[in-house]
């Protein structure tokens, strides 16, 4: 389905060896690397990515219309796991070495050891379908009506998150528990609470900012397995769909975006970063 | 004068690295969660030999009869569209999911460390390369990137392994340079002497205990990782051909599940999950019991 | 000494910890008391349960895996160990306090000097207002010597140097006036110039304010430099306890002597002229295997049958006037 001479996938099976040059030569998939290279990253900066090869359409067109459901679902899904799992790695955190802490943390990783793809069907097929908590699949635009459609796929990206986040959060913080300016604050008689919440987290920040913000750009794309399932018109969905059909512009396109999303993004959590630490203030 | 044979700053290394393994083995051992863990692992690793030599689960693919039969004590786990033993499947799967994280994390750990080393080791334009390029393969998300791999590589087991491996060592490979990094200044402080040969043997020495602990824990974590992803392959009909996997049983799902056939699904979910639980602990139990600076606090 | 000066009192101090190789006792029947205005000064080596004995009064012991077993803190006429956990943190960094060893990373990075400052006067002194927390901050910053100290106020801990981390930790400890000052080898990890203007700071701001203060160190130095009394610490105990004076004059204890000899010196005031520095043969026997009978049997160039015998250790038992020591053998 996917590994195969492109020109002869879009001719069939029929092709000759001199058709499949000829359009190799209109695609300029014939062109040394290095030029279709120059290309690509030309793309990048006009935005101009060409037409997908199953629909025809102009992929700046495509972008625009899926940016929008897959936003739906991954922008309310990353603030909902983020605080939640905030919350609780300073809940467990808080109660560490307890059994509560125990048990959270062999749930978390429990959930982790779980396929997303198997969260997904078992979702569909029994919070949705049998018990019609939720809808199944599909998508409609605009507020408020895409909300009912969102719900599901919001709360399995959550519970796909929780388990490595918390994790994740839980040793940060725990790290900075166990540092030497914790000791000074108990001497001067601070309460634990307030250790943990002004002291701890203060610090804890630095390295939870950098791993939540070098996330966003991946929330363009949205959860690819997420939007083919429940059938969320998005961005993540056309990839799909293009990997699925060998669309190369379109999986062009949508590489480049990730990445100039991935590069924009780092130099932002580096910024953040020098705001976030006194220590490395840009002078 | 005496000829003073190593440098006590050497021999208290060897004696920290020494002790530290020593004291993981211990912690290990009186943990009751790593013991059954390991167990269970030990068992996997036995069921994929086993089954790989064909000794047990050889009769995978008999049709015993009805297809889509809910399980029942002839089957424990029912039987699929053909009429085969779920439970045969399954056990025939391990073989699949145990060599997949092998492979996969043997591969992420000779690239990770290579690379690492390399980078925090010669520091300069080398570094550079590299940091360049692990940041360029990280910013690709990693379902791309697994399908651009086997895209190149075509489909089969082997592009399997290639692609979970190869998208997997950058984690590693930071870490590694980290440590490299940290150590070397450290040397070219302490030794102001010795250049050449001396000097890589003796960062070598110092380097390889502190990083040991850090390459066995993320080949513990890569392990998991990849029996969990060789599913995602499978969705994207990447997976493996011509033989049961956890994977393509899951995938298959998506169908049955629409006409109430849940034993698939329940099956291939339930082996991973008790595999990939015990590799979770048992990496979890390696870092508490490995990492220096973890030893003592909880 | 007087009583009426004796701000706090150590009886039979026993702290233990679980760990995983066993249960050891840290710090295992300690006495001694604390004068206002006076240093004591609690000297040994790692692991001799000094620093431990400090967190017991502070009530800073971490449990689980440690606990005091038994004892009895005396202060202001209370047992500290008696009261409840919201009880001592009213006391802590309010009327005991207590500074660290490493200056560079008790600080916390992310917040100003000053803010970590006004945070011990918000949480003792709640009625000032944030003006007069400001001005009372930057008058501590001061009292400890920091050169403009508005400045510095809004600085953050990496901008200053070890020295003044330093201050600014004894500029909170005393920013509440505190009765009592616990100082954990404050000055071991600084530069050795840098140590001597701590050690005159310290001994100046005493003066001044009249705090008792417990310091304690492995550096017999710093306790020639600052301490009124002195208590030798060896394994969990108290083997030696008097005046600075008779202590380094007239050492009765074998480690006490060991200790005093091995400070390097130029000159031959304790009588020897040496080429060589003298050490204290053999290692301080791990809390996990302690020899049945004194503790320091093994290390000791007196000791006896006596000692290694089952009377057990010996007990601290007046010589004179103000000192005490606990050995079988003790020096003459």
């Amino acid at each position: 389905m996917v590994a195969g001479d492109p020109t002869q996938l879009l001719l069939g099976k029929h092709a000759t060896a001199k058709q499949m040059l000829e359009l190799k030569r209109e695609l300029g998939l014939d062109r040394p690397f290095f030029i279709q290279y120059l290309d690509i990253v030309k793309s990048a900066f006009t935005f101009d990515f060409g037409r997908s090869w199953s629909t025809k359409q102009e992929i700046i067109e495509m972008i625009k219309i899926g940016a929008m459901p897959s936003l739906t679902v991954s922008i309310p899904a990353f603030i909902l796991s983020t605080i939640v799992s905030i919350a609780v790695s300073l809940l467990v955190s808080f109660f560490r070495g307890s059994k509560l802490d125990r048990f959270m943390v062999f749930t978390c990783v429990a959930m982790m050891s779980i396929s997303s793809l198997a969260y997904i069907l078992f979702a569909q097929k029994f919070l949705a379908y049998e018990l019609g908590l939720f809808e199944i699949s599909g998508y409609e635009s605009g507020f408020p009506y895409f909300l009912p459609y969102v719900l599901l796929p919001v709360l399995i990206w959550v519970v796909l998150n929780l388990g490595p986040d918390v994790r994740f959060y839980r040793t940060i913080i725990l790290d900075e528990i166990y540092q030497d300016y914790v000791r000074t604050a108990r001497a001067k008689g601070l309460s634990e609470k307030m250790i943990l919440f002004k002291h701890v987290l203060k610090n804890a920040m630095i390295p939870i900012i950098t791993y939540v913000v070098i996330q966003i750009p991946f929330l363009i794309l949205g959860a690819l397995l997420i939007e083919s399932f429940f059938g969320i018109p998005g961005l993540g969905g056309i990839t799909l769909n293009a990997i699925n059909s060998s669309d190369f512009p379109v999986i062009r396109a949508m590489t480049v975006l990730s990445a100039v999303a991935y590069i924009i993004f780092s130099v932002i959590t580096d910024v953040l970063y020098t705001l976030v630490d006194p220590r490395v203030r840009l002078k | 004068m005496e000829q003073v044979e190593k440098m006590p700053e050497t021999e208290i290394a060897e004696q920290k690295s020494k002790s530290l393994w020593v004291h993981a083995f211990y912690q290990l051992i009186s943990d009751p969660f790593a013991k059954v863990s390991f167990i269970i692992v030990a068992l996997y690793a036995l069921v994929a030999i086993l089954s790989g030599f064909d000794i047990i689960a050889g009769n995978w693919d008999v049709q015993f009869g009805e297809g889509y039969s809910a399980p029942s004590w002839q089957h424990i786990f029912g039987t699929d569209l053909f009429g085969r033993s779920v439970f045969l499947k399954t056990v025939k799967g391990t073989e699949v999911a145990m060599s997949v994280g092998l492979v996969t994390a043997i591969i992420s750990m000779i690239i990770g460390v290579t690379l690492g080393a390399t980078a925090g080791y010669f520091g300069g334009k080398v570094d550079e390369f590299i940091v360049w390029f692990y940041t360029t393969v990280t910013s690709i998300p990693y379902i791309m990137l697994l399908v651009a791999i086997t895209f190149i590589l075509g489909k089969g087991l082997i592009a399997v392994y290639l692609a979970l491996g190869l998208s997997s060592w950058v984690n590693l490979c930071r870490l590694i340079r980290g440590e490299v990094i940290r150590h070397k200044d450290r040397e070219y402080v302490h030794a102001a002497s010795a250049i050449g040969a001396n000097e890589f043997t003796k960062l070598f020495k110092h380097i390889v205990p502190n990083v040991l602990h850090i390459v066995i824990i993320n080949f513990s974590l890569q392990f998991q990782v990849a029996i969990k992803s060789e599913v995602i392959l499978s969705y994207l009909g990447l997976g493996v051909q011509g033989r049961p996997s956890w994977g393509t049983m899951i995938n298959d799902a998506k169908q049955e599940l629409a006409q109430g056939v849940w034993w698939q699904l329940a099956a291939a979910t339930l082996a991973m999950f008790v595999v990939v639980l015990s590799l979770n602990i048992l990496g979890d139990a390696l870092r508490d019991a490995l990492d220096p600076k973890l030893k003592g606090k909880k | 000494m007087n009583d009426e000066q004796k701000i706090l009192e150590v009886k039979d101090l026993v702290v233990e910890f679980n760990t995983d190789r066993g249960k050891i006792t840290a710090v295992n029947g300690v006495n001694f008391e604390v004068y206002r205005g006076k240093s004591l000064g609690i000297v040994g080596e790692s692991g001799s349960g000094k620093s431990v004995s400090a967190l017991a009064i502070m009530g800073l012991i971490p449990n689980p895996p440690g606990r005091v077993k038994s004892g009895i803190i005396k202060y202001h006429g209370e047992n500290l160990l008696d009261k409840s956990v919201d009880e001592m943190r009213k006391i802590r960094g309010n009327k005991i306090a207590m500074i660290f060893q490493e200056p560079m990373t008790s600080l916390n990075p992310v917040f100003t000097v000053g803010n970590q400052i006004e945070e011990v006067l918000k949480l003792h002194q709640p009625e000032l207002s944030k003006q007069e927390r400001l001005v009372k901050g930057v008058e501590m910053l001061s009292l400890v010597g920091i050169p403009s100290p508005e400045k510095r106020y809004k600085e953050y801990p990496h901008q200053l140097s070890g020295g003044m981390r330093q201050r600014v930790m004894i500029a909170m400890a005393l920013a509440c006036k505190p009765d009592i000052l616990i100082a954990d080898e404050p000055t071991t990890a600084l530069d050795v110039t840098i140590q001597a203007q701590i050690l005159e700071l310290m001994n100046k701001l005493q003066k001044d304010l009249g705090m008792g203060i417990i310091m304690i160190t492995h550096d017999l130095g710093v306790v020639a430099e600052t301490c009124d009394d002195v208590a030798v610490m060896y394994c969990g105990k108290i083997v030696e306890r008097s005046d600075v004076k008779s202590i380094f004059n007239n050492p009765k204890h074998p480690y006490t002597k060991g200790l005093i000899e091995s400070i390097p010196s130029f000159d031959s005031t304790s009588g020897v002229a040496r080429d060589r520095l003298p050490t204290i043969e053999g290692m301080v026997p791990s809390l996990f295997d302690l020899p049945s009978g004194c503790s320091f049997q093994d290390r000791c160039e007196y000791s006896s049958d006596e000692c290694r015998g089952k009377n057990g250790s010996p007990t601290l038992t007046k010589i004179s006037d103000g000192h005490k020591v606990s050995c079988f053998n003790p020096l003459q």
